[in-house]
């Protein structure tokens, strides 16, 4: 089950993490700092930095060849395929090529958090029906990805994403396809998550608009190092409001979230 | 709605493909286990059809009586006593005599005994055997005996080779699927599909390619088997005439499907199971 209040206030801490690619090329070096639960990050850096890879690091979906990674106050070296299955269960990831199935149906993609969390169908069918109609994709439920445009496949990928109300929401260039004025609505999603449920967001983006618009910390990533800089960074440690944890019986989240996916990539 | 919605897709090529080759390993196992069933069965029957038989041949006319007595006194263990006449002998070693030729003068007198215990062989063996020739049926048929436990275990080998091509076969298809949905291994990762979810979808695929392959493999192979066994009983006598499938025999062979199936599912867990590890 999961909990409904945070049990640390910090949910990411890196301590001297180092990491390469497998033929030895170091990409990140010496790597340290903590992130407090509810805060939003834009994580910025040239292309190759190493920005999927730090976030990959976070999802457990990269590991480290030095230093230590905690995640919700737990230690991440060693830990098992099951418990990382787990921790998963409270982050969720989205990518900027929106990493859907192509033979599932929109309805199917959606559930799948559900489905491997081993829900019953009626209860994946009502909150994914109710997801799909806020994010605008109700009459698409039984389309399969290829017959949406791009935004409208990144609707769905955050739907699946924010369908199991996570506490970490990894964004890595989540707008990277879409014009300004999608992403910018996009944005304000992640924004109204961050502030009316503390989703602790990391988002990677190029887009200077977004960095000029949002005033949000910056996690900057060049030559295998980490800088942070912005209003609120602080590379000790970072932490504000609590995450109010997944109530899916309640409307409330789906109908706050609801207004900011109105007409997203419709185009 | 769709109640279950599998993460991996299988094109149809692949699938029938899958399909055939399960099934013409089954086919090839059960028919196996079929022979060796049959003949191992056949083998008994026979072996306990004559191993209360024996042929005494009195050379030395001088002792005749002598054993006609034993005869007499062990007429408590003996069930039958049979002499085969002269006549009737030089009847079925006529093909092998030239014309002309009497052997009648050579012949020895010959009885066909049947003890009512094969315990009482040995014993028997031991008070005739100084004054005539004992030649038990059994060690008459042992040659034949001991080529059909060959047979047997010949069978049973084919049988153990046709399972490991079955595992090796399953495992390849395991491997075969995860490999052409990596990036559907990547976003169950992504969502937080334990191994155990994982897993229990690869199963539902190579459970369903299996069940139809057995099937299908058991059905082809059993008029096969019937086939060979109306053969094999047209030889009328004979070790080869004694095969045959009992009630248990059928029963062993109705399970053999089911066996491999649970075989399979089981190597898709251990296969999936080391292929996520590697991951």
């Amino acid at each position: 089950m999961m909990k409904t209040v945070m049990e640390t206030e910090t949910v990411i801490s890196f301590a001297n993490v180092s990491t390469n690619y497998d033929n030895g090329h170091d990409i990140l070096t010496d790597v340290s700092f903590n992130i407090g639960a509810g805060s939003f990050y834009f994580l910025t850096g040239p292309s190759g930095a190493g920005k999927t890879t730090l976030l990959r690091l976070i999802y457990q979906l990269h590991k480290p060849t030095k230093g230590q990674i905690k995640l919700f106050g737990q230690d991440c070296d060693n830990i098992s395929r099951n418990d990382i299955s787990i921790l998963r269960h409270k982050m969720a990831i989205v990518f900027q090529e929106y990493s859907l199935i192509s033979h599932m149906t929109v309805f199917d993609n959606v559930a799948l958090p559900m489905r491997v969390r081993g829900l019953p169908n009626d209860k994946i069918k009502k909150i994914v029906t109710k997801t799909l109609e806020w994010v605008g994709l109700g009459k698409y439920a039984n389309a399969y990805p290829v017959e949406l445009s791009g935004g409208q496949q990144q609707r769905v990928s955050v739907a699946r994403a924010i369908i199991i109300q996570p506490a970490i929401l990894l964004a890595d260039e989540p707008t990277g396809n879409l014009d300004d004025d999608n992403a910018s609505r996009l944005m304000e999603l992640f924004v109204q998550m961050n502030k009316a449920f503390g989703t602790t967001i990391i988002l990677a983006t190029h887009n200077k608009k977004l960095l000029e618009t949002y005033k949000f910390p910056v996690i900057s990533i060049d030559n295998r190092h980490v800088s942070f800089s912005g209003a609120n960074g602080d590379k000790k440690t970072e932490t504000s409001r609590k995450w109010k944890g997944p109530q899916p019986q309640s409307s409330n989240y789906f109908s706050e979230i609801s207004k900011q996916f109105e007409n997203i990539g419709n185009s | 709605m769709k109640k279950t919605s599998l993460v991996f897709s299988l094109v149809r090529e692949q699938t029938n493909f899958m399909t055939v080759v399960i099934s013409v390993l089954t086919f090839l196992s059960v028919l196996a286990f079929g022979i060796a069933l049959a003949v191992g069965g056949g083998v008994i029957r026979w072996n306990n059809q004559w191993e209360k038989y024996a042929t005494v041949q009195i050379i030395n006319q001088d002792n005749a009586k002598t054993i006609q007595k034993i005869f007499e006194t062990n007429s408590d263990k003996i069930e039958s006593v049979v002499e085969i006449s002269k006549p009737e002998m030089e009847q079925r070693l006529k093909p092998w005599i030239s014309s002309g030729t009497k052997i009648n003068d050579y012949l020895p007198q010959m009885f066909e005994i049947k003890l009512k215990k094969s315990s009482d062989m040995q014993f028997m063996k031991n008070e005739i055997s100084t004054r005539a020739k004992f030649l038990t049926h059994t060690s008459a048929i042992k040659s034949s005996m001991s080529a059909g436990w060959k047979l047997v275990g010949i069978t049973t080998f084919v049988l153990i080779i046709m399972l490991i091509s079955i595992g090796l076969c399953i495992s390849y298809i395991s491997r075969n699927i995860a490999m052409l949905h990596k990036h559907e291994l990547e976003i169950l990762n992504q969502v937080g599909a334990t191994d155990k979810f994982i897993i229990h979808q690869m199963q539902i695929i190579v459970g369903k390619i299996s069940a139809i392959a057995t099937l299908v493999g058991f059905v082809i192979a059993i008029p096969v088997i019937l086939l060979i066994l109306t053969t094999a009983h047209s030889a009328r006598v004979g070790l080869m005439a004694t095969l045959s499938l009992t009630g248990f025999d059928w029963l062993m062979l109705i399970i053999l499907p089911i066996l491999i199936l649970m075989f399979s599912v089981y190597i898709t867990k251990k296969t999936t199971l080391k292929i996520l590890s590697e991951k």
